[in-house]
């Protein structure tokens, strides 16, 4: 699995300079900042996909055209462009547009609910680490350079694995997976911020150290790290989805890619395209949040 | 009698086999099983029957034997290594069973009645040196009435039951006869019991008519023919044995030439497989695929009224569509015609209206559905398309409005489980569990589960049935040692069963097999088992 | 030098202690009862109670741990619940396998993602490096279980091309470098290898666009040194970065390869630890966790001290 993304050695220090650039530069930055994405047709087609697919699945009971549940035998595994089933139907008979839409719901709540849990409490703890320096940054680091002793893959399979099969157990699993790299970008940022002289400046004139955390240093990691975090989600879906294809996130009958990819692969023979169709969608899904992160990177980095 | 029962049989296997090996026929077969691990290679299989199947029956003999000659009878008991044998006519708990002689284990000791009495030992003595835990469990819950054994001569032994039991000889085909020469050889290099055994699986001799000869822990066994075997020789020189869990893989496999034959084939490859030129076998099997309920405080299938509604409330018909044709319908444990049937007065059938009107008697409404959770696998020996097929049945009964919730685990835990009973940690609140079985003989088909005695840990009353009525009628049969007799007493039970709806009986497996049409020489009998002496490769 | 050795491995000790714990706690969150996690469920009470002393899980946690990692220490991960067979047995021989998939894929997306990303970096803005970033940013967005399928019904089942599963006609145990058994590979391999291929192409194409536009390459190519030198040159500064990636990746690979081998029925750790999953046999899981954590605890030291060795730039305090 895309473990790249979880390995922020070579970016941290990328977004380090961004975050002092974002921070030594007025507002016109991030007005800049949107300027260059605007111009990068890339990014702006890939974040369009993924508005659409969003509001696809949240609005899915509006717009599908079936139940998600109910199925027929009489029906079943009916090929792409089958009238009234445009993306044909599944194993048990039911329609395809619809548990990928339903499907949708899910892969995205458990692609991105962990890397959201993990930015809140990775930054928190990351901060404290680099703003506070000292023993607290020790510990807070080593405990992070343990969980770094595991590739990605394996913590989250280790611990969904232990806690046995269900959503809640995946995401917690996930959320552990993403909380160690945020915590040290968010650190490696902080710790950058924190000497330059403005913050030095708040200091002096006797600001308390929550104000000066709250208005100076997160004011200007949250958006780094918040980038470094989006290129997380295309990681977290396919390892979400690849706990669910192994067993170990959604149960039957709840629609979500990954499961769905895994109860198809019987129909590999009979149906092959839509056999793959789940794959495919957490494919475009996951490119997408990896192209639009990578032009929110690229967009930020005033060389670039 | 019986031995001339076993002559008849024995000139029906040896006929087309002695047709057959003027041909000479030989080669290796290579076997995709639907397991995750080789099953246990120490006498006493683990994965369910796929278990016996591929490392009990090709490896070793047991005292009584199936006798899988034939596709279109049902299979019988035939004697094996043991000739003949009675119940004592003082004493109903004490058997005599003559052994044959002039057998010899793969190590080359012979097989006597001392062996016989080690064997029992190994699983029924706790203070015997040899006793293996691990064994007991695949064991003596497929043979609960033996409690020992004893050596009158060299060549006879009496086994002894806890209380009268016509089924004994039955239940000895789960007895496999392995060699304590062999054992105590390897006892010398290991520090314990347990290291010995397993040292005894990546080396196990018995009698049977292949010896082991290669184990990959988890990708492998290889066997050849045991050329000194007792009666008719294997026509096969090796044969490869490989745990393929998943469907898919194995389909593939057989597609691209990695094995010449593959247990259940997923039914949506079957027309691909037919097309490329592959056979698929299938025949009609004691199999029943139900779920079992629960029968403890809390349980909504406590209620008779639910069992037959969930009963009435499945269409059979549309799953076999599922599964290709791949299942027959049931209407009970054993099939109509059976001589086990009986007369029931409740119709299993598909009738949804009647469901939901037994549902609402026992106050399940729509507004207050009733809720189920069921154990089920994700693939195993006889377990079909567990994952497809309960998420058909989720989807069907969603239809009368009953909720089915899954707590989806791996065979082995599923079976084991099975032991612990429906009120145990490890059920995790299921209502039923869905365990396959196999129905060839009375104590599987019936007893087991709807004894009281044979409440968990003793055997599969996973769901604590209990009632002194058919507790008497098992008794009844237990002690009816003229077959018409036993069979009418059966039959009573079996149709008091299905009145009550013990199970929600949902399919029979025809255990559908896909080989390579190099493949000859292949009998699938009726029956779980397969004798893997006859095929051969050309 | 050996002082930055010997602290770096100091350093990795205390990190290795506390990886151990973290797997020692695998069976502790794991609901039920720990005990269950070494004897059978069918085992009889009073068995159970004799196991519970002598492994000592009457005691307190820290005494716990201790106790299994002196067993740990010694080579004892404990016996699998599902065969009766002690854990290293199974996992020796697993780990080989997987070691030899996660090194053919590593190799292979080291030489293509150098490939690509050295084109991509060279040709910076044309086709060609749209080409090669389109395939890298792919490669790492790819679910490769879904890949892994996609190439079996392909290559296996249509064309008849390459087998589907296993390691070898004689399984992994008597394993050779002939075509026979290399055959088994090629498909996970290709699979397996989409991800470093993505991370070393998008790796490399900034190293050499970097470097290609240093002042003193142009200077140099001013002066009218050839391209093998400039290549030289690029090679020589990128290799340190492009090399600590990919060793990085082989030890994320050891790690992750439990899909792909579960689609390819390769006898490896993953494959092991999908068993050990479903059949809910925590000594395995545990085992195989924390021997495949220790490999990427030691090969992560390794790649330090490599980088460190290779890079002047990088200073060793």
């Amino acid at each position: 699995m895309a473990n790249s993304a979880t390995t922020p050695s070579a970016a941290e220090a990328e977004l380090a300079v961004q975050a002092r650039q974002a921070a030594e530069s007025s507002t016109g930055y991030w007005a800049g900042v949107w300027k260059r994405v605007r111009r990068d047709p890339v990014t702006i087609f890939c974040a369009s996909i993924l508005l659409l697919m969003l509001l696809a699945i949240v609005f899915a009971p509006l717009i599908a055209p079936h139940d998600p549940y109910q199925g027929s035998m009489l029906r079943r595994l009916r090929a792409i462009g089958t009238p009234n089933y445009v993306l044909g139907t599944d194993e048990l008979g039911r329609d395809m547009l619809t548990r990928l839409l339903y499907g949708g719901r899910l892969s995205w709540f458990m692609g991105i609910t962990p890397v959201a849990l993990a930015f809140v409490i990775g930054t928190v703890l990351g901060v404290l680490a680099g703003y506070t320096g000292g023993k607290t940054n020790m510990a807070i680091m080593r405990v992070t350079d343990v969980f770094y002793a595991f590739p990605s893959v394996l913590l989250a399979v280790a611990i969904s694995g232990a806690l046995g099969a269900g959503i809640m157990n995946a995401i917690l699993a996930l959320t552990l997976v993403f909380i160690p790299p945020i915590i040290r970008v968010a650190e490696t940022v902080t710790t950058g911020v924190r000497n330059l002289d403005f913050v030095d400046a708040a200091r002096a004139s006797g600001a308390n150290a929550f104000t000066i955390v709250r208005v100076h240093v997160l004011g200007n990691v949250l958006g780094p790290i918040f980038v470094y975090a989006t290129s997380l989600i295309s990681v977290s879906m396919i390892l979400a989805s690849g706990l669910s294809f192994l067993g170990l996130g959604t149960k039957p009958p709840e629609p979500e890619w990954g499961l769905m990819l895994n109860t198809l692969r019987t129909a590999i023979y009979v149906q092959p395209w839509v056999a793959v169709l789940p794959g495919a969608c957490i494919f475009i899904t996951s490119i997408c949040f990896n192209l639009v992160s990578d032009g929110l990177r690229q967009a930020m980095d005033v060389k670039g | 009698m019986r031995l001339k029962k076993f002559l008849m049989a024995a000139c029906l296997v040896a006929l087309p086999v002695l047709g057959a090996s003027v041909a000479d026929a030989q080669g290796t077969l290579r076997i995709g099983m639907t397991a995750a691990d080789i099953p246990l290679t120490n006498g006493q299989p683990d994965q369910g029957f796929e278990g016996n199947r591929f490392t009990g029956i090709p490896l070793f003999d047991s005292l009584t034997m199936w006798d899988l000659s034939a596709a279109d009878k049902p299979s019988v008991v035939i004697p094996g290594l043991a000739t003949e044998w009675a119940v004592d006519a003082n004493d109903k708990t004490r058997w005599v069973f003559r052994l044959r002689r002039g057998v010899k284990f793969h190590d080359g000791s012979d097989f006597n009645a001392d062996a016989v009495v080690w064997n029992v030992r190994k699983v029924l003595d706790r203070e015997a040196p040899h006793y293996d835990p691990r064994q007991v469990g695949v064991t003596a819950t497929r043979m609960p009435t033996l409690r020992r054994a004893e050596k009158i001569d060299d060549y006879t032994v009496a086994l002894f039951t806890a209380e009268p039991d016509s089924l004994l000889p039955i239940n000895l085909t789960n007895l496999f006869m392995a060699s304590p020469t062999q054992w105590e050889r390897l006892r010398a290099a290991n520090p314990t019991a347990e290291a010995t055994w397993n040292a005894f699986a990546r080396e196990p001799s018995g009698t049977g008519p292949f010896r082991m000869t290669r184990f990959v822990p988890r990708e492998r066994a290889e066997y050849a023919r045991n050329d000194a075997y007792w009666t008719d020789k294997a026509k096969l020189d090796r044969i490869v044995i490989l745990p393929i869990p998943e469907a898919n893989a194995r389909t593939a496999a057989l597609l691209s030439n990695q094995v010449d034959w593959i247990e259940a084939p997923a039914p949506d490859a079957i027309p691909q497989l037919r097309q490329r030129g592959m056979v698929i076998t299938s025949n009609a099997q004691p199999h029943v695929w139900p779920w079992q309920p629960c029968f403890a405080e809390n349980s909504p299938l406590r209620d008779v009224r639910v069992r037959r509604a969930i009963n009435l409330g499945i269409d059979r018909e549309g799953l076999k569509t599922l599964l290709g044709g791949m299942m027959s319908v049931p209407v009970g444990t054993v099939p109509r015609g059976h001589p086990w049937f009986g007369n029931p007065s409740f119709n299993i059938r598909t009738d949804k209206a009647e469901a939901r009107r037994l549902l609402a008697e026992a106050g399940y409404t729509p507004q207050r559905p009733l809720t189920l959770k069921v154990q089920i696998s994700a693939s195993g020996s006889g377990q079909m398309q567990p994952l497809p097929m309960n998420e058909f049945l989720q989807q069907d009964l969603k239809g009368i409005g009953v909720n089915v919730e899954f707590d989806v685990v791996e065979w082995n835990t599923l079976f084991a489980n099975w032991r612990q009973g429906c009120t145990h940690a490890a059920a995790r609140g299921a209502h039923a569990t869905n365990v396959s079985f196999a129905a060839m003989d009375p104590f599987f088909a019936m007893v087991r589960f709807w004894d009281s005695k044979m409440a968990p840990p003793v055997s599969n009353n996973w769901g604590f049935f209990n009632d002194p009525r058919f507790d008497a009628m098992i008794a009844e049969a237990r002690n009816a040692f003229e077959p018409a007799a036993r069979d009418a007493a059966l039959a009573r039970l079996h149709a008091a069963g299905v009145d009550e709806a013990l199970f929600i009986w949902i399919a029979h497996d025809v255990s559908p097999r896909a080989m390579s049409p190099r493949v000859r020489g292949y009998v699938q009998p009726q029956s779980w088992f397969v004798d893997l002496r006859l095929p051969y490769i050309q | 030098m050996f002082f930055y050795l010997i602290r770096r491995i100091a350093y990795g000790i205390p990190i290795a202690l506390a990886v151990g714990f973290v797997c020692f706690m695998l069976v502790q969150i794991a609901p039920g009862d720990p005990i269950n996690a070494i004897v059978p469920p069918d085992a009889p009470g009073d068995v159970v109670e004799q196991v519970r002393r002598d492994y000592g899980l009457d005691k307190p946690l820290p005494v716990q741990f201790g106790l299994w990692l002196l067993k740990v220490v010694q080579g004892d991960l404990g016996r699998s619940l599902a065969s009766g067979r002690p854990v290293w047995s199974d996992l020796s021989s697993a780990i080989g396998n997987t070691l030899m998939l996660a090194t053919c894929a590593s190799l292979l997306g080291f030489i293509l993602g150098c490939l690509l990303g050295g084109l991509a970096g060279t040709f910076r803005g044309s086709w060609i490096d749209r080409a090669a970033v389109t395939l890298a940013v792919g490669g790492v967005s790819v679910p490769h279980y879904w890949l892994g399928m996609v190439m079996v019904v392909i290559f296996s089942v249509q064309l008849n091309w390459l087998p589907a599963m296993g390691a070898g006609p004689g399984g992994s145990a008597d394993w050779a470098w002939d075509w026979e058994h290399i055959k088994h590979l090629v498909l996970p391999t290709v699979t397996l290898c989409v991800i470093p291929m993505g991370i070393v192409t998008r790796t490399v194409r900034g190293i050499v666009a970097e470097i290609m536009n240093q002042e003193f390459v142009t200077a140099l190519r001013g002066k009218g040194l050839t391209r093998g030198g400039v290549f030289l040159h690029v090679v020589k500064n990128a290799a340190p970065t492009a090399l600590a990636v990919m060793g990085l990746q082989l030890g994320y690979l050891m790690g992750g390869s439990i899909l792909v081998e579960t689609v390819f029925s390769w006898p490896g750790t993953g494959l092991l630890l999908n068993n050990a999953i479903f059949q809910r046999d925590l000594p395995v899981l545990q085992g195989t966790i924390l021997v495949l954590a220790m490999f990427f605890v030691i090969l992560n030291l390794l790649v330090d001290l490599m980088q460190t060795a290779l890079d002047p730039r990088i200073k060793r305090g």
